[in-house]
């Protein structure tokens, strides 16, 4: 382990509402593996991007190579050798692997472009880094690990001094992570500077040196890896803070009959055979990592997306749901996680969004009933304590939160009985949050039953009665409130196979 | 190894024919042997010639517009920009009595300036490139009118003054009609296909249509490639434009709507995506091929000539239909 | 300024629109002082010159109108010209040369009209083809068959004052303008259709956020359609109107009328992007064109100018509409 090559000191970046990054140090040295660690929504990301100059940092100072540096774009700090390797890969997918690696730097023969050089240089990088990888091949013919692997490449092949691996395992597979942990154990050799971003515990002790544990927007410290025990970590990422006591037993008597019931359902890679029941007037939590399938589940059953194969049981009664409109027929309802992309017709009025799922209710023949219209809207105004000027406003002029209630109006409207909400609370502040499980917990009350996707673990604690715990598509694990802990919760969360 | 075997399927000679190329390939010569047993009018020399003077400008026209297309946008301006800037051709030369070269150099530059444009407003303004090129497609329809007085344009005939402009692209020997144009398409393909495939240009406007968040990552100058990909179009359309001249003898103003559908239909039909970042220059002749048989083969079976404009709308559609049913088995 | 936006009237149709009216009587004021400086003394300032920018209004209101309801989804359709020349010309020579009755070549006219929003709303909304392509294929289509079915002859109409002529009153019956009613009646339809009716309120919708509309569950495929269709019968009213104040359709033609068309409906207040609409103001930007049309000819212009006019209407209108959005976000 040698010198400094990156100091980042007392960063400080504020969102609307949102205080993302609370002067956060950190320091990483050359030759060693620096785990970054956290909670979604803790800040690794957003700090990530503050030093790639995707953000702009309102206050702190950033030291490369014993230099204070501040990047105007993500292309400015690959030039200085920082390299964020990421989880969605930015590879053109037409291009082949020896094209992706030199692209906006081609070697010229002539003015034209000397392919072959291209794939001999590319060869030679590859067997440097002792990766089988034709250079010839399409890029989106490959695995998502040997993309990954290209990407890789491509930051060495650009002198890279220091490469962030965002959550580079949550793609592959074991054999491609042994790979990859090779070739990071090669860097470190080469004195290069590496931030290893990951959830993984069993990895994060297996290559890092060092781990940074954030958690809401501050840094709690940092360990010496081999010192440290998994529990450590954990409980510096969930700390020992906890905004609202948790629920300690069910609200749900034993013998409620069930609502929702989904058998061996199955859709693409991120849901594999995924079978749990809803009970009625229960809040089951859904708890897992990003990426864990819990979306692509709740879209599964909602008929968003195809289906390979599973039944649906809605009372006792199997469904058919290939589409919205026959989930929404049979009482379920989607709250999206991205309401501005799938929840709300944003140029449109608070009225028109929140009958849209039910219109025909509002319809004398094919005329909709205006009067009709506002005065149910205006109740459920009035019920969600929805801020705005009147129910004419149009969306895209309201508050996240005041957004958010809209979409729940908008299913309580449709009288679905069965609602599914994910991340209900992303992007809200603190006061509208609170609204929100209040209205949740009434619902629960009146006997809706409740789905609710959360990566925030003690909102899962505090809302669920009983909660399912996912990890790469598949169920890990089943607690009931009365025995969850955060540690249980992340511990299934980070079971693979 | 193995891999690759599997993704790009067994022998060289199975790739051929399950690429979008190969397919094409082989409608050409079903095609021909179509027309060819169909009818016995269609087995003469004169055919080939005929097939020629559509291929010409629809092909410079396809090639031009195959560069818009693999970026993922389109050009429309194409149909009246041939007519348009012929006509103007025709005014220089015949109006203001400028030889043909002069002509012929104001017909290509009139191209690239609406090419130009047509790249500055998509690339900065970011409007949809289908609207930008829809209105200036308006435009350089009534500009050829306004600036020629509404004059309908004639290039000089054989014989007379400047009319070598005629033999560019066809001789006649020994009584026969020898279409040399096609010496020249053949260079222009290579060429093209070179640029294309082999040079900077072809590389980002193939990383553009493909991923442009990542090729601006990469430091590229996403929106220097966009217009470049609209000049190079405005260029062949203008090239397209001289030898629509120089093969038609009356050019009707404010015609010419409608040539832009052969042109994209033979790109897409020869395997370029409207999602962009796929296509080849080899492919878009083999489309062109398609279209410009279909026009000159179907009167000879009997099917009246406006029954060619229901076919290529068909057929449009049909490409278009297969080329969305493929990406969308890609990305689920 | 403030206070004029805030007045009742003003509030209640757009400060936009106000805008556009004063426009149309700028626009007059300018062709009636030009007019004879340009053209040799002759005037723009007589009745026969507004029933002939009536007779343009007519049609191109019905084109506009329809084009309203797919631009409102995030569509285009801009083979409405071609085929509202389509349904002139199938229904026309179903009347001369069949001598179909009127009341049925009319129907004809509407059918085949519709039948071409089918086409295009099909394979826009259920096999996801980009709307500019179908367009392209639609205008060739159009074009093709209606000159094979018409054997590339133009179809005359019954001429005023000969037999099957009634149809002629549906644009003008002696000094009364009935083409400008039925379009005032069709526009009011249409505005009740895209404003209080469930069908308007799913496609606007669809225009602002298709997939959020989809997950509410409502069958978007089928409401995007409907908008096609429902531009495509109006072509087929178009087609009528067209005939009523031209008589005479050429096979072949058609598609100058489209940018037309396009260019009322931005103007107005409709956005490219979708989600957006007014058919007031789809009203007034076609009154707008059918004047700037009848001007230009006044003038001794050639139509040319129009198609170049229409051409950056609809660049500047699209361009202030992208950056107003751009602005927000």
């Amino acid at each position: 382990m040698g010198e400094i090559i990156l100091t980042m000191k007392d960063i400080d970046k504020t969102f609307p509402g949102v205080h993302a990054l609370d002067h956060v140090s950190l320091d990483v040295k050359k030759g060693e593996v620096l785990a970054l660690m956290g909670e979604n929504g803790a800040g690794k990301s957003t700090l990530m991007k503050v030093l790639t100059g995707i953000y702009k940092k309102d206050s702190g100072t950033i030291t490369y190579e014993g230099r204070e540096i501040e990047f105007k774009n993500p292309h400015e700090a690959q030039e200085a050798g920082i390299v964020i390797v990421h989880q969605e890969l930015n590879m053109i997918g037409h291009l082949t692997v020896a094209q992706n690696i030199f692209i906006g730097r081609e070697p010229l023969n002539g003015g034209l472009i000397d392919d072959a050089k291209m794939n001999r240089d590319a060869k030679k990088l590859f067997e440097k880094l002792k990766i089988e990888i034709d250079p010839t091949e399409k890029m989106n013919l490959l695995t998502i690990g040997k993309q990954q692997m290209c990407e890789i490449a491509k930051a060495i092949s650009r002198n890279a001094k220091l490469i962030i691996f965002d959550e580079p395992s949550a793609a592959l597979t074991d054999a491609e992570i042994e790979q990859l942990f090779t070739i990071i154990r090669d860097l470190r050799e080469q004195q290069l500077g590496i931030i290893y971003i990951s959830h993984r515990m069993d990895e994060i002790k297996k290559i890092t040196d060092r781990v940074t544990v954030m958690r809401d927007g501050c840094n709690v410290g940092t360990l010496i890896t081999k010192d440290c025990t998994k529990d450590d970590i954990i409980n510096m990422m969930i700390g020992h803070v906890i905004y609202a006591a948790p629920k300690t037993e069910s609200h749900v008597k034993p013998g409620t009959p069930v609502v929702l019931k989904a058998e061996h359902i199955n859709a693409g890679r991120m849901v594999r055979d995924v079978s749990f029941e809803l009970h009625k007037g229960e809040i089951l939590g859904f708890s897992g990592l990003m990426g864990a399938g819990r979306t692509e589940t709740a879209r599964a059953i909602f008929g968003a997306d195809a289906r390979e194969s599973g039944d649906i049981y809605i009372n006792g009664e199997k469904v058919k749901i290939t589409r919205p409109e026959e989930a929404v027929s049979a009482g379920l309802s989607y709250l999206s996680e991205d309401r501005k992309q799938f929840g709300l017709a944003l140029k449109k009025s608070i009225v028109e969004n929140s009958t849209l799922t039910c219109l025909p209710k509002f319809c004398r023949r094919q005329f909709i009933d205006k009067k009709k219209e506002k005065e149910v809207t205006q109740k459920y105004v009035d019920m969600l304590q929805l801020k705005t000027p009147g129910v004419d406003q149009l969306v895209i002029n309201l508050s996240g939160g005041n957004q958010q209630k809209v979409v729940i109006g908008k299913w309580l409207i449709g009288d679905a009985d069965i609602l599914i909400f994910d991340e209900p609370t992303r992007g809200i502040d603190v006061g509208a949050k609170e609204e929100i499980y209040e209205l949740m917990n009434r619902l629960a009350d009146e006997g809706k039953s409740i789905i609710m996707i959360s990566s925030e673990l003690a909102e899962i604690l505090r809302m669920s009665d009983r909660i399912i715990v996912m990890c790469e598509g598949k169920i890990t694990g089943e607690l009931d409130i009365a025995e969850a802990t955060q540690a249980k919760i992340m511990n299934l969360a980070t079971m693979r196979n | 190894m193995e891999k690759k075997k599997n993704a790009a399927g067994g022998s060289p000679l199975a790739r051929v024919f399950k690429s979008q190329e190969g397919i094409a390939f082989a409608a050409t010569i079903i095609l021909f042997v179509f027309f060819i047993v169909a009818s016995k009018s269609f087995r003469r020399y004169t055919t080939i010639v005929t097939l020629c003077n559509y291929m010409y400008y629809i092909l410079l026209m396809a090639i031009g517009v195959t560069f818009p297309l693999i970026t993922a946008g389109v050009d429309l301006s194409l149909g009246t920009g041939v007519v348009c800037y012929s006509i103007i051709g025709s005014f220089i030369i015949n109006q203001m009595g400028m030889p043909v070269g002069v002509g012929m150099l104001v017909t290509i530059l009139m191209g690239v300036l609406f090419g130009v444009i047509n790249g500055v407003i998509i690339a900065t303004l970011e409007l949809p490139p289908f609207i930008t090129t829809l209105c200036t497609m308006m435009i350089v329809r009534g500009l050829g009118s306004i600036l020629t007085g509404g004059l309908s344009g004639v290039w000089p005939m054989e014989g007379s003054k400047g009319g070598w402009c005629r033999n560019i692209l066809k001789v006649k020997a020994n009584g026969k009609i020898i279409p040399i144009g096609i010496i020249w398409m053949i260079i222009i393909l290579v060429i093209m296909s070179v640029i294309l495939r082999k040079t900077k240009v072809g590389r980002y406007i193939i990383a553009l249509g493909s991923n442009k968040e990542a090729l601006r990552l990469s430091g590229v100058n996403v929106a220097k490639w966009t217009i470049v990909a609209y000049s190079i179009c405005g260029l062949f359309t203008g090239l397209a434009a001289i030898a629509y001249a120089c093969t038609f003898s009356n050019i009707t103003p404010g015609t010419g709507a409608g040539l832009e559908l052969d042109a994209i239909g033979g790109a897409i039909i020869g395997g370029t995506s409207m999602t962009g970042g796929v296509g080849s220059i080899a492919g878009t002749f083999l489309g062109v091929l398609i279209i410009s048989l279909l026009k000159t083969g179907l009167p000879y079976v009997g099917l009246q000539a406006n029954w060619q404009q229901i076919i290529t709308g068909i057929v449009l559609i049909a490409a278009v239909t297969i080329d969305v049913l493929q990406h969308r088995k890609k990305t689920t | 300024m403030k206070k004029f936006k805030n007045l009742k009237f003003v509030r209640a149709i757009g400060f936009n629109r106000v805008v556009l009216i004063c426009v149309i009587f700028l626009l007059y004021l300018l062709f009636a002082v030009l007019t004879p400086v340009l053209h040799g003394g002759a005037s723009f300032v007589k009745v026969e010159r507004i029933f002939s920018a009536m007779n343009y209004a007519y049609f191109l209101g019905f084109l506009a109108l329809g084009v309203t309801f797919v631009i409102s989804t995030g569509g285009i359709d801009f083979s409405i010209g071609p085929v509202m020349f389509a349904s002139a010309l199938i229904s026309g020579y179903c009347l001369t040369q069949y001598h179909a009755p009127l009341w049925l070549c009319l129907i004809i006219s509407l059918i085949v009209g519709s039948l071409f929003g089918l086409l295009n709303g099909y394979f826009v909304a259920y096999r996801f083809l980009p709307s500019f392509v179908t367009s392209l294929a639609s205008i060739e289509i159009a074009k093709g068959i209606g000159s094979v079915f018409t054997k590339t002859q133009s179809v005359t109409w019954p001429t005023a004052g000969s037999e099957n002529s009634w149809y002629k009153n549906l644009v003008r019956a002696g000094n009364v303008p009935t083409g400008l009613i039925l379009l005032i009646i069709a526009a009011v339809i249409c505005g009740i259709v895209l404003n209080k009716t469930k069908a308007g309120r799913y496609m606007l919708c669809i225009g602002s956020n298709k997939e959020a509309v989809r997950l509410s569950g409502v069958n978007t495929k089928k409401w995007e359609m409907i908008a096609y269709v429902i531009c495509g019968l109006l072509a087929g009213c178009a087609a009528i109107f067209y005939v009523g104040a031209y008589t005479t359709v050429q096979p072949g033609l058609g598609d100058n009328f489209n940018n037309d068309a396009i260019a009322a409906c931005v103007m107005g207040g409709t956005s490219m992007a979708g989600g957006v609409a007014s058919i007031l103001g789809t009203v007034i930007g076609t009154m707008i064109m059918s004047l700037m049309q009848e001007g230009i000819l006044a003038m001794g212009f050639t139509i040319s100018y129009q198609y170049v006019i229409s051409g950056i209407i609809v660049l500047i209108a699209v361009t202030a509409d992208t950056l107003s959005r751009k602005r927000k976000v």
